[in-house]
This record gives C-alpha cells, sequence and structure tokens, in this order.
C-alpha cells in the first residue's frame, strides 16, 4: 500500500515480541502478531 | 470514491477512544499489552533518555516497537506524530531534533492530550505541542513536516489507505514516514476481522 500511494525507499525492520509475558500473548501467538518498524520516503 | 473497509470506522474509533481513555487515566491498570518504562525497554528505546523522563512522560506508554530504529530523527527537523497518545515518542523526537526542531503530536483523545501537555510542561519542553485531530484529516498544513512517526495506531484505522494518504499530504517532497505498527504472519479469519471487538484485543 505504501508502495502505490507513491512512497519510495521502504524497509522494515526485524520483528519486536511486543506482546510476549502480556495478557495479549496467547492470541498474538495464534496469528504470529509482532511489532515492527517501518521507513518510507515521500519522493522530492 | 468510499474506500471499503472491514468494519465501521466511526464505531472502531469510538472503541479505540474507549480502550485508550483508560490507558490515560489509569496507566497501572491489567491491559492485554505491556506499558511505560518495561515496555520501552522491551522495544530498545535509548534507556539513559527513557531514564531521564518523569514517570507522567512514560507511564501511559503503550507503543509496539522503536519508530527510531531504523532512522534517527536530525537535529532542526520538524516532526509530526500521528496518534501521539500519552506524548512518549513525541518527547524523545523532542530530544533527537534538538531546539531549533519542532514536534507536533497529533491525537483524537481529551484525556491523553492533557496528560502529554502537563509532562511537556513539567519536562520544559518549549519545541513540542499537542493538537485535537483524527489521523485521516489532521490539523496540520499540507507539505509542514520533515518527518511524520506513529507508534500502534495505523492498525487501529479502518481506512489504512486514507491515513497514508494524510500522511503522504503533510510531508514535504522528500520527508521520511517513520511508524511501528503490528503485523501479522498467519491469516486472520474474515468473521474476526469484521468482529470490532477484537481489533483492540
Amino acid at each position: 500500500m505504501l508502495a502505490e500511494i507513491g512512497f519510495v525507499d521502504i524497509r522494515v525492520g526485524p520483528k519486536v515480541d511486543t506482546f510476549g509475558e502480556a495478557g495479549g500473548e496467547k492470541k498474538a501467538r495464534q496469528f504470529e502478531v509482532f511489532g515492527y518498524s517501518f521507513l518510507a520516503r515521500k519522493p522530492r | 470514491m468510499k474506500a471499503e473497509t472491514p468494519v465501521d470506522p466511526r464505531a472502531l474509533r469510538e472503541e479505540v477512544k474507549s480502550k485508550y481513555r483508560d490507558v490515560a487515566t489509569n496507566p497501572r491498570g491489567e491491559y492485554h499489552f505491556h506499558t511505560g518504562r518495561p515496555l520501552a525497554r522491551r522495544l530498545g528505546y535509548e534507556q539513559g533518555v527513557v531514564d531521564a523522563m518523569p514517570e507522567r512522560a512514560v507511564e501511559s506508554f503503550a507503543g509496539v516497537a522503536n519508530p527510531f530504529s531504523l532512522r534517527r530523527l536530525e537535529a532542526g527537523e520538524r516532526v509530526i506524530d500521528v496518534g501521539s497518545g500519552a506524548g512518549f515518542d513525541c518527547f524523545i523526537a523532542a530530544h533527537q531534533v534538538g531546539p531549533q526542531g519542532r514536534v507536533l503530536g497529533v491525537d483524537m483523545l481529551q484525556e491523553m492530550l492533557e496528560r502529554s501537555r502537563a509532562a511537556a510542561a513539567e519536562m520544559g519542553l518549549a519545541n513540542v505541542a499537542f493538537r485535537e485531530g483524527l489521523i485521516e484529516e489532521m490539523p496540520v498544513e499540507d507539505g509542514w513536516a520533515d518527518a511524520v512517526i506513529s507508534n500502534g495506531v495505523i492498525n487501529l484505522c479502518a481506512d489504512k489507505r486514507r491515513a497514508f494518504q494524510e500522511i503522504w499530504r503533510v510531508l514535504r517532497p522528500g520527508g521520511w514516514l517513520q511508524f511501528a505498527d503490528i503485523a501479522n504472519g498467519k491469516p486472520v479469519p474474515e468473521s474476526a476481522l469484521r468482529n470490532i471487538d477484537l481489533w483492540t484485543a
């Protein structure tokens, strides 16, 4: 979607176990939910 | 053309408001996600910067990853935090852009805005401001920002394309979008996608 809108230089960082040991861990594991950092640039 | 969304955007917004109003007013409550300093440690934020913040600035933090991990903001940049919550990422941003930079947090919840403004005042930050608004209609002029940050917010928007298009509008040409969010490795059933209660569960 980012590329469709026009963003370039798109990067995704490594996954982070955001919900580990939290109340939502079970549901997060069920759907393999993790946190990620994203970077993109609007062209000049 | 109106975008097709799995849930009613207004109903989802009210559900999100209810959940995060609790986080603002009761940061030490029981939630399905981590909050505060333990979460900041888990997500790899600069420990020294977080340690220097007053409790009010950190305790309601409820992000999902670190939007500064792929790019550090530059001194003097103008930054918008979309869905700024209690202001934690705005305060990290203010540290990175320095006194010549400007940070603007946009959030739809009065309780979060009050908390973030109080924390900014306690920290004596003159380069941070907060405005009430929605990600889909930000109260910011076209091309104002050198960078837009966000943390755990876009996944809570029913119409993500509209959210990204609005971010595009407020970014200057050459500006950066650096955000953190959750993504699932296994497909979520259609029935769950249409269940508004599960969006914030």
